[in-house]
């Protein structure tokens, strides 16, 4: 089987891994093989491009930024997401 | 000649190729590349901890964008299976041949070959009429709407497997997606032959079209 063609990755994959990529976690293989996705993908670029988006607007941010009770629904959501809710 | 990865042993600055998107943004780190102005090359760009990559002529399939350019890497370059690395680099020029006309018919040359394949296997088949229609599509829409209602039938037969092929390479060529209508291509190709080797041997064709359609054939790339 041809070394090349053994890289192809599944969008699926590629959601999963995409915050290890972002942060330059993944090793240079499958580094390689997400970057190879993306040119061939559109969707995944978008999302891709979504997702920076988020980040670069979550880091402008502050704490004090956010409404007391958002602040709290936030929370409360995360409590419920870690015991499974 | 430098074995597929490690050290091509080039001492002094090499030149090789990259694709960026449009303004000179690297497609995943969105970089913006500093541009070549007043006739001297763009300044040398450097990131900690990680890499430049670029591309030999053979590996511009896996890498495609919308603006290709000439890119100057310092020594040491390391070649990798379908890019080569270096600490640093620099645009030198852009390649204007390679323009968003180019590159449709990239992707275009990329589904007819396609096409080409399923067309055979109709004939081996004695599906003479289909073939015929398919041979007489006008253009990549109707390419990819005749060669899906070949793909719908027979699915067991190889002709109709390499149809469906080609209607999927001929979709993502009409709709710009020129990479992709290349890598389904290459694939296609495996299927129609069935061995995997020549996978890599139907990139080397596309990278040789690109070389041609961009000029790039004629500049020596030292050590790559």
């Amino acid at each position: 089987m041809s070394t090349a063609r053994r890289q192809d990755i599944a969008c699926r994959e590629l959601v999963e891994i995409l915050t290890e990529f972002l942060e330059g976690a993944l090793d240079e293989q499958l580094r390689t093989r997400v970057e190879q996705h993306l040119v061939l993908c559109p969707g995944c670029r978008e999302y891709l491009r979504q997702f920076r988006a988020t980040i670069g607007a979550t880091r402008k941010l502050a704490e004090e930024d956010l409404p007391p009770r958002v602040r709290e629904n936030l929370l409360n959501a995360f409590r419920d997401w870690r015991h499974g809710g | 000649m430098p074995s597929a990865t490690g050290d091509t042993g080039a001492e002094t600055p090499v030149r090789a190729w990259k694709f960026l998107d449009s303004g000179h943004i690297a497609p995943f780190g969105g970089h913006v590349w500093p541009a070549p102005a007043a006739g001297s090359p763009g300044e040398w760009v450097r990131f900690s901890g990680r890499e430049i990559f670029a591309c030999r002529i053979v590996d511009l399939p896996w890498w495609i964008a919308s603006e290709l350019w000439e890119i100057e890497l310092e020594a040491p370059v390391r070649a990798m299976e379908t890019q080569v690395a270096a600490a640093a680099g620099r645009l030198l020029r852009r390649v204007l041949a390679w323009d968003s006309a180019t590159l449709h018919a990239y992707g275009v040359a990329c589904a007819e070959r396609a096409r080409d394949l399923a067309l055979d296997a109709l004939t081996r088949d004695g599906r003479l009429e289909e073939a015929q229609a398919l041979a007489r599509a006008p253009s990549m829409l109707e390419l990819c709407r005749v060669a899906r209602g070949l793909a719908g039938e027979a699915r067991e037969r190889l002709s109709s497997n390499l149809a469906g092929y080609g209607a999927e390479s001929s979709m993502r060529a009409s709709e710009g997606a020129a990479a992709a209508a290349a890598n389904i291509t290459a694939n296609a190709v495996v299927a129609a032959l069935d061995d995997p080797e020549v996978f890599d041997r139907e990139r080397q064709w596309q990278a040789q079209w690109i070389a041609e359609r961009a000029g790039l054939a004629s500049i020596p790339v030292a050590a790559l």
